[in-house]
């Protein structure tokens, strides 16, 4: 008698709880579906557009896409070598420091962390702002470099792809530096002594230890970097000139100057295609899910 | 102690560490003999590991000399020592394999892949791992990724082996086992093993000779048999295994104890309480007996009291008995006949040679 009740009352319990989970993720998914799957399938929508604004029609326009190769190639080229340099002076520069950091930082440690998150205490526009006006053709900068004769009496910095490349490092330099750092902080010390303790040099330690074991933080610092890098537009129009444009400035300009939705949008789901193609095998290669301990 | 040549494997000459605000290790002066199982052994914070971190080269000494056979190696980095580690979390390389990490200090040394292959091979045989040889350390146990941590030093045929509490992370069972397999390995390669432990039961099983160290001094060195019968201080009859420690008179080869009991020393003891007009003595738990009233051959040394405390601890019983004057003293009896109540009154006795004192 008992049991005949007691016994659905488990099963509902036990059904109640395991839809527990689900419920959890609920609002990601919608999160997912209204924010990035409704938008990019309207993108995909608006990409295969034509017509006069504002009277755009869907025509399954493939020719939007096509202008990517035939009218925007230079755009294209200049994104992909801007913010591919970018990431690796990044790198070359992250590296050093987060180890400098982790490793000799002792009671500093925080503190320089909080020292490296600084410049985000001020906005993105106003710190590039202010690099236009370090690298001014009547700055300090441009005159000490002519003064020491390392540039020539007509030479500028500002409007260069030098000062592009030069404002990406800058800005995201951080998100470069904080995974490394979080990868070898946690690195236990004792794996460094025992490369020691067998023999292995310094140099040969880091190599065969602490590098490989590192490897997570440098290919999330590449990716942190190299994603937004590749679709930045705000150091070309402050730090550069029309012939440093890349695809970023392309879009924003079909978008909101020109108003040619379609193109913009043909563009816009390219880029993101490109640069999943491009990371994919990087990310492979890397092997970093075997790294995670 | 010391191979035929007669120069010991280590030598420590009065080496001080000292860090910012306390002094680790305080001019210890300590020679190591060749193919000796070594155990330094005390609480945490006794200096024990900054002394086998200073052999080892991870840590340089403030002021002393370190000397490997005969070689002094002060200041010299741990890379350019002939001595490997076997860490306390193993330090296992975890983006490499079992082979890998055991062939690692080959590797460095730049031995041709051939010998390394043969290497690898015996000496995963000699620590039972050859089946494991791919996998990873996080695929492993416990158990097993001390093997490899051990097979990780001892390919490179260290003449010392450095052990920093190699067993402490494993359960009880797995830890006497690993015991026995270290003593068996360290006697099969023939090597020097210094072992650094704060269970004085796993240096007691395994080492040769045992250094109890308490605050940057060595208190007692010894075999653990040595040590063990005649602690000398109180830290160290404390530390290792269990001691009735009582403080009495010296009257030539005698003790008088507060409650009037004579306890009788043998000639050795005896000459170390010359000039002392009072002493602290002590005796094992086992070492005394309970005895009736009427019983023959009653050893000289006797208290009466009364079990206060029984715990049958199954091969053996222990008992707290009150001594009026004394205090509690601790009786280990082997269960081989009755077991005595608490509220019982009792003599227990022991033998002269068991009574040892303590400065």
């Amino acid at each position: 008698m008992t049991t005949a009740t007691a016994e659905p009352e488990l099963a509902r319990m036990a059904r109640r709880r395991a839809m527990v989970p689900y419920l959890l993720l609920l609002p990601g998914i919608a999160w997912l579906i209204f924010f990035f799957m409704v938008p990019i399938l309207r993108l995909i929508g608006v990409s295969l557009q034509s017509g006069i604004y504002p009277n755009y029609e869907f025509t399954w326009e493939w020719g939007n896409y096509a202008q990517l190769w035939t009218t925007y190639r230079g755009q294209v080229w200049n994104s992909l070598r801007f913010a591919f340099t970018a990431t690796v002076i990044c790198l070359v520069l992250a590296y050093p420091l987060a180890y400098f950091i982790a490793f000799r930082g002792g009671k500093w440690k925080n503190f320089l962390v909080v020292m490296l998150l600084m410049p985000f205490l001020m906005p993105f526009l106003l710190r590039t702002l202010s690099w236009k006006i370090i690298l001014a053709d009547e700055g300090l900068v441009v005159s000490t470099l002519k003064g020491l004769g390392l540039l020539g009496p007509n030479a500028t910095l500002l409007a260069t792809s030098a000062a592009v490349i030069a404002g990406i490092a800058y800005n995201f330099l951080p998100f470069m530096t904080l995974p490394i750092y979080v990868s070898l902080e946690k690195l236990d010390r004792s794996l460094i002594e025992a490369a020691a303790d067998l023999y292995a040099t310094p140099a040969e330690a880091f190599r065969k230890v602490t590098l490989p074991l590192s490897m997570p933080g440098v290919v999330a610092g590449t990716l942190l970097t190299f994603i937004p890098a590749v679709g930045d537009y705000v150091n070309v129009l402050l730090l550069g000139s029309p012939n440093e444009f890349m695809i970023g400035n392309v879009i924003q300009s079909r978008f909101l100057n020109v108003l040619d939705y379609p193109v913009a949008a043909a563009l816009s789901f390219t880029l993101m295609i490109a640069i999943v193609v491009l990371l994919v095998p990087y990310v492979r290669a890397t092997g970093t899910d075997e790294l995670v301990a | 102690m010391t191979a035929e040549n007669g120069i010991p494997a280590v030598e420590l000459d009065r080496v001080t560490k000292q860090f910012a605000d306390f002094t680790a290790v305080h001019e210890l002066t300590l020679s190591i003999g060749e193919n000796t199982f070594f155990a330094m052994l005390g609480p945490s914070g006794c200096g024990k590991t900054t002394t086998l971190r200073m052999i080892g080269g991870f840590e340089d000494p403030t002021s002393g000399t370190i000397r490997l056979h005969g070689e002094d190696v002060t200041g010299l980095k741990p890379y350019r020592r002939a001595v490997n580690t076997v860490f306390q979390s193993y330090a296992l390389f975890p983006h490499m394999t079992v082979e890998e990490n055991v062939a690692f200090g080959l590797r460095r040394q730049k031995v041709d892949d051939a010998e390394i292959k043969q290497r690898v091979g015996e000496t995963l045989e000699l620590v039972q791992l050859s089946a494991r040889r791919g996998a990873k350390p996080k695929q492993l146990s416990g158990g097993q990724q001390q093997r490899v941590a051990l097979a990780r030093a001892l390919i490179n045929h260290p003449r010392v082996l450095l052990l920093d509490e190699p067993l402490g992370a494993l359960d009880l069972k797995l830890r006497k086992e690993m015991q026995i397999e270290l003593k068996r390995i360290q006697q099969e390669v023939g090597i020097t093993f210094i072992h650094v432990t704060h269970d004085q039961e796993e240096a007691m099983t395994m080492a040769d000779t045992i250094a109890v160290m308490n605050q940057g001094r060595i208190e007692r060195l010894g075999s653990p048999s040595q040590i063990y019968e005649d602690p000398r201080t109180p830290f160290v009859a404390g530390f290792l295994g269990a001691s009735n420690l009582m403080n009495g008179t010296v009257s030539g080869n005698e003790v008088g104890l507060p409650n009037g009991s004579v306890i009788r020393l043998t000639d050795i003891q005896a000459a170390r309480c010359n000039g002392h007009a009072t002493v602290q003595i002590g005796v094992r738990p086992e070492k005394l007996s309970f005895f009736g009233n009427g019983d023959a051959n009653v050893p000289v040394n006797r208290l009466t009291g009364v079990i206060a405390d029984t715990s049958f601890q199954g091969v053996s019983t222990q008992y707290l008995v009150e001594v009026p004057g004394i205090g509690q003293v601790a009786v280990v009896e082997q269960n081989l006949g009755e077991i005595h109540a608490p509220g019982e009154e009792v003599l227990m006795a022991w033998k002269p040679e068991h009574t040892f004192v303590v400065e």
